[in-house]
């Protein structure tokens, strides 16, 4: 596909710096992406990838820097003169309107479109776009009613309608299955033939080697290098990405096995939109087991979590544990059963962000002995709180800042800290690592072995199928809300796995 | 037949419900930017003590003076959403204390009362006010004659006021963009629709409309002026905007409702009827708990309900 | 093109003079403000200002006044606090206010005869009650309907001023005078002298019983929210409802409790009204005063902290005494309502220095030129 004759750059960046109160995301970062080229932007999660976007989208302004577009220099003040210079994004976490539909999103992405809007000519511009592309869609749905693949489908057809010859996509498939991922490449491909730009923003190795002609590594806010995807190795990317040999992580020895501690029978829930999230999900966790829970998100992970630890009820099945029955939509009984629980959404589920790390601390054992009757003893809070910093080396701030300061790694270190430190018997954990830098996550896996290894029933609900197949014991595979296959996660492969997960019995 | 309970009854809804619809059009304007906007009470009265000042001191005939006058009411009600605007789009304060603190600061304590003192204005009635015309001269039909073709200007360009303001919101770009600003500001700036300059426009559109609606009190309905003189009709507007579920016909059938309901005490007294007048007065707001109530649950929200950045400040680089 | 752009930026390290500096910096460009408009519409700021400092605070029987001024406001502030704290914005401290009124000046009816030490408190509990109950309304739609606090509060206001009017004007209750004159120009029965709640003399001031009961009520809430249980998990909800919940707190039942808890304390402030002050349900003139919307400025002003708005009402009382007793010919009437209203705008726009900072950019590329207080 890449020729060798040399092309005129579609977009270049130079020397770009954007700085955030304490961080600096970009320092100097060059970058340039030629016509009618796949390139992707690799790093891992932290590297400053999305921010560079956000400022060539116009999201952001560089604190230093230039943006060519075409060869001219230009100044993006806002999202409307990237759009205006040819600029689209896909934006990981999609920029839509919920409660329009998708030909009104679109129409509202269109520069071209009249003063006056005619329902039935939006309709059929989707329709239009949508068969171009190959990628059919319902003009007339709402936004909410979508899934989230068919949302990425009308962010793309957004990009495409307002115009932009460069197209960036941020982390693509991290809603969609294998195979519907090889579908998105080879949609980009077409595009990059007919003459557009493709930037991909990814930290997946292997969607680099696959779909690009040339890759840029940022790593710390620096870009390292950038080369052609055919004169590099995966490990070479690898040591550029993390700047150190990378020795991939040992698979997890199987421990002992005790008991059963946590078993679900028959459960089914409603979901936000109304429909059954659940279906009849039946397994069993035993003590010092890790079961892993696969599955593209979206097909009722969160929503499995939420009914094990009491924030959504079941309409219908028990969940026990220790043989106890646990009492439906009662978070506070599963956390006195002794199931902890770490949340997918760290920030506004997991802690309390403009309260003060300490109080984070004590979220679910202020009742304790950190209190006597109805008063609240500071000094042990503060005393506890103090201790498990230290001990969970938690980085960034001190016991009383509040804990929105820290970052993703250390957020997640306060959450594991005080879910450990509660000596439960079961620990459902969702997405533990997502966004986290790979010393983070090194970190996090450490916790989650060592919590196996003293006997806790754990419960690792991951979109990343490396990471399962490094922890866990078994994997269970979710598909639209049920259990569709279960394997000896030492025995198994990504492509048995992947067939799973896209619903391929 | 036309002088029977039920056909004054309805000729008084609409009359009366007329200032309540100017000035629920305009906070349906800027709440479906995503502005709450609890200053209506406060521009109401600017707008009814501006317009009424303009009425006594403009020279010229009926038909220069109040047209000028409520332009001038517009004006005023527009300045004072102004200063709302700055306060919450600019300078991200609090939404509902802002709203709070505008109509405290232009309300029945506050500049009105001052202009309406420093310029006399409570010693005289308004030297021209908007009277009930005979429209196409069909004021003699039954019902419909005075209902609909016996009301004064007002009440027919707030019937033009909701057509364009539903025409605006559904079938124009700038309507489809608004209706992205109040849902997802996120989603529309990174669609290059400018937020700030967004709801700036539509809380002072709300504002003006506002001020008409105040207009109506003085230069029409009680052609003079007293301090206080709107008595609660902006927060009326307010809960009427729930009432209509955000929708601009939904809220002229909601005013006149409103309407009506305040004007049947007075009309029952009249005619020498003893029921106690709080039990007719209490309805719309207990109605309005109701349909709040009802407008509030799960899916009802996302189907029905306020738009969802509504009295949320918007900020672009919030990481 | 070079456009110079400006842009806010959240602050990242709080400089720890900045929330005492900014308020009262905001409190002079208030000032400044209200200067600007009295020499515009012909008023000298300067000796207008000097009336109202003395008549708030300096003249004779200025204090005694103030602190009547300033009691009911301490309680709709203290009522709006203990809301705001917890992201409810309770705006019907007015319509809880009228409704401990109403109980107090009930109990005190039904117990004529007995001794002030059991009626006094009888007329606490009783306003604390219907207060909390009417703040209860709010509360459980709140809580179990999802419904918008600000709206159904509101308009059960307008229902309470409803039933004022009812009980007192248009109809034969117990709370009304059916005497002779009583007949002719309705009003409510005078409450028995028992129900006079004490005073307090200091020098030459007299504080009321209510205003003392308004600072022991501001030391319960301080304690309640900073150092026991139930403030930490309103603490919690307040931020995020969601760990709340993950937490295993019981938020609905806090929303109920805290929307009563509010109700009751204003509905002290409608007691105190009565046994105080007026001595009678006073329909009418509760319904002027608008003590529970200048309550939500109070606690605005105040940040929400309970000392803080008893001390923000004591100000705010002196500026409301000296707004009625310099109304006259050269005063201008509705300044009282302008002076409060810049004060707050501008209290408003100087958080926004607190949080955040503005940073103005010369050209596109080169550094930044930071622009901050």
């Amino acid at each position: 596909m890449a020729t060798a004759a040399p092309r005129e750059a579609a977009v270049a960046m130079r020397g770009v710096t954007k700085r955030f109160p304490g961080i600096v995301a970009n320092d100097d970062v060059s970058f340039e992406v030629a016509r009618g080229e796949v390139h992707a932007l690799l790093g891992e999660n932290g590297a400053g990838k999305t921010t560079l976007m956000n400022v060539l989208t116009g999201l952001y302004r560089p604190d230093e820097g230039e943006i060519e577009v075409g060869g001219r220099p230009v100044e993006l003040h806002s999202p409307r003169d990237a759009i205006e210079a040819g600029i689209g994004m896909v934006h990981q976490h999609f920029r839509l309107v919920e409660t329009l539909t998708v030909a009104e999103n679109v129409a509202l992405a269109d520069r071209t479109a009249p003063f006056l809007l005619r329902g039935r000519d939006a309709a059929r511009q989707v329709e239009l776009t949508a068969e171009a592309l190959h990628m059919p869609v319902d003009p007339g749905a709402k936004v909410w009613q979508l899934s989230v693949g068919e949302q990425q489908r009308v962010e793309i057809m957004k990009a495409v309608r307002s115009g932009s010859r460069v197209l960036i996509l941020d982390e693509p498939t991290a809603v969609l299955t294998p195979q519907e991922a090889q579908a998105l490449f080879r949609t980009l491909r077409v595009m990059a033939a007919e003459g557009h730009s493709v930037v991909v923003i990814t930290h997946k190795l292997h969607e680099v080697m696959e779909v690009a002609d040339r890759v840029t590594v940022l790593r710390g806010g620096r870009s390292i290098a950038t080369v052609r995807t055919s004169e590099v190795t995966r490990n070479e990317l690898a040591s550029l990405m993390v700047g150190r040999d990378v020795e991939p992580e040992r698979r997890r020895e199987p421990g002992e096995i005790g008991e059963v501690v946590l078993e679900a029978r028959g459960l089914s829930a409603r979901g936000d939109r109304g429909v059954d999230a659940l279906r009849d999900v039946s397994f069993s966790v035993r003590a010092g087991e890790v079961l892993g829970v696969a599955g593209v998100a979206g097909n009722g992970q969160r929503e499995l979590a939420e009914v094990l630890t009491g924030l959504r009820p079941a309409s219908a099945g028990v969940v026990e544990v220790d043989g106890k029955r646990l009492r439906d939509g009662d978070p506070r009984a599963a956390i006195r059963a002794g199931v902890a629980h770490v949340p997918e959404d760290r920030l506004r589920t997991g802690v309390a962000p403009s309260l003060s790390i300490a109080s984070n601390v004590v979220l679910k054992s202020y009742r304790g002995e950190v209190s006597r009757g109805p008063f609240l003893l500071l000094r042990r809070i503060a005393a506890r709180a103090a201790e498990l910093i230290r001990r969970y080396d938690v980085r960034g701030a001190g016991p009383h800042a509040p804990a929105r300061l820290l970052s993703g790694g250390n957020l997640q270190k306060v959450v594991l800290a005080r879910e450990f430190s509660s000596r439960p018997k079961a620990l459902v954990v969702a997405a533990p690592t997502r966004g986290l830098d790979v010393g983070a996550i090194e970190t996090v896996h450490g916790y989650l072995r060592d919590a196996a290894a003293e006997g806790v029933a754990v419960l690792l609900i991951s979109e990343d199928l490396d990471e399962l197949l490094t922890l866990a014991d078994r994997i269970v595979v979710m598909y639209e809300g049920a259990i569709v296959g279960e394997v000896d996660a030492r025995a198994a492969s990504v492509e048995e796995i992947g067939l799973l997960m896209a619903g391929v019995a | 037949m036309n002088d029977g309970i039920v056909v004054v009854v309805l000729a008084a809804a609409v009359a009366y419900g007329t200032p309540l619809l100017f000035a629920a059009l305009g906070e349906l304007l800027a709440e479906r930017s995503g502005v709450l906007n609890l200053g209506v009470e406060g521009m109401m009265l600017m707008g009814a003590v501006i317009g009424f000042l303009c009425v006594q001191h403009v020279g010229g005939s009926a038909g220069v003076a109040l047209p000028i006058a409520v332009g001038a009411a517009a004006v005023a009600g527009g300045g004072c959403a102004l200063i709302l605007a700055f306060l919450v789009v600019t300078l991200r304060a609090n939404q509902i204390v802002s709203g709070l603190a505008l109509t405290i600061f232009a309300g029945a304590a506050g500049l009105s009362s001052y202009i309406g003192n420093d310029f006399e204005l409570a010693d005289d009635p308004a030297r021209f006010s908007f009277e009930p015309l005979n429209a196409l001269g069909l004021g003699d039909l039954p019902v419909l004659g005075p209902v609909v073709f016996e009301q004064t200007w007002l009440v027919y360009a707030s019937w033009l006021a909701v057509a364009a303001v539903a025409f605006y919101l559904w079938r124009t770009r700038p309507g489809l963009n608004v209706r992205a600003v109040g849902e997802s500001p996120a989603a529309a700036d990174a669609m290059g629709i400018d937020v700030t300059r967004y709801r700036y426009l539509h809380t002072v559109a709300g504002g003006a409309l506002a001020g008409i609606g105040g207009a109506c009190f003085s230069l029409a309905l009680t052609p003079q002026w007293v301090d206080g003189l709107t008595a609660g009709a902006g927060w009326i507007a307010i809960a009427l905007v729930i009432f209509a579920f955000w929708r601009p016909d939904l809220c002229l059938v909601g005013a006149y409702v409103f309407g009506g309901l305040s004007a049947l005490p007075l009309i029952l007294q009249a005619r020498g009827v003893t029921i106690a007048p709080q039990l007719f007065q209490a309805l719309p707001y207990v109605m309005t708990i109701l349909v709040l109530v009802l407008v509030s649950t799960g899916t009802a929200r996302r189907r029905l309900g306020a738009p969802a950045a509504l009295g949320i400040p918007y900020v672009r680089e919030e990481r | 093109m070079t456009r110079p752009s400006v842009r806010i930026e959240r602050r990242l390290v709080q400089r720890r003079w900045l929330p005492v500096a900014v308020p009262i910096g905001s409190l002079i460009v208030a000032f400044l403000a209200i200067a600007v408009v009295l020499l515009v519409t012909g008023h000298a700021p300067l000796p207008t200002f000097r009336r109202l400092f003395d008549a708030a605070f300096v003249a004779d029987g200025a204090l005694t006044n103030t602190l009547i001024s300033a009691t009911p406001l301490a309680f709709t502030g203290l009522a709006a606090a203990v809301a705001f704290r917890m992201r409810l914005f309770n705006i019907g401290a007015e319509g809880q206010l009228y409704f401990g009124a109403i109980g107090a000046a009930g109990i005190a009816l039904l117990l004529a005869g007995q001794s002030a030490w059991l009626i006094i408190p009888a007329m606490i509990v009783a306003g604390a009650a219907l207060g909390a109950a009417w703040g209860a309304i709010p509360g459980v739609l709140r809580a179990f309907a999802h419904t918008n606090e600000i709206i159904t509060s509101l308009m059960l206001n307008y229902v309470a001023a409803l039933v004022l009017n009812y009980l007192i004007f248009d109809s034969l209750s117990y709370w009304r005078d059916t005497s002779a004159t009583g007949q002719l120009f309705p009003q409510g029965k005078t409450l028995p002298d028992a129900a006079t709640w004490p005073t307090f003399t200091l020098g030459s001031v007299t504080v009321p019983f209510g205003f003392v009961v308004a600072i022991v009520v501001a030391a319960v809430v301080w304690v309640l929210y900073t150092r026991t249980r139930f403030g930490f998990e309103t603490q919690v909800i307040g931020d995020s409802p969601r760990a709340a919940r993950y937490a295993g707190m019981r938020t609905r039942r806090k929303i109920v409790a805290v929307l009563c808890l509010s109700g009751a304390i204003a509905g002290i402030g409608g007691a105190s009204q009565d046994g105080d002050f007026r001595h009678v349900l006073d329909a009418r003139g509760l319904q002027q005063a608008n003590y529970g919307y200048t309550g939500i400025v109070v606690a605005a002003l105040a940040r929400y902290n309970p000392f803080a708005t008893v001390l923000v009402a004591f100000l705010l009382g002196g500026l409301e005494n000296a707004g009625y007793t310099l109304q006259g010919a050269d005063f201008p009437s509705g300044l009282v309502g302008m002076m409060q209203g810049i004060i707050l705008f501008a209290m408003l726009g100087g958080e926004l220095l607190v949080r955040y900072r503005v940073v103005i950019e010369r050209s596109g590329s080169v550094g930044a030129a930071e622009a901050t207080t």
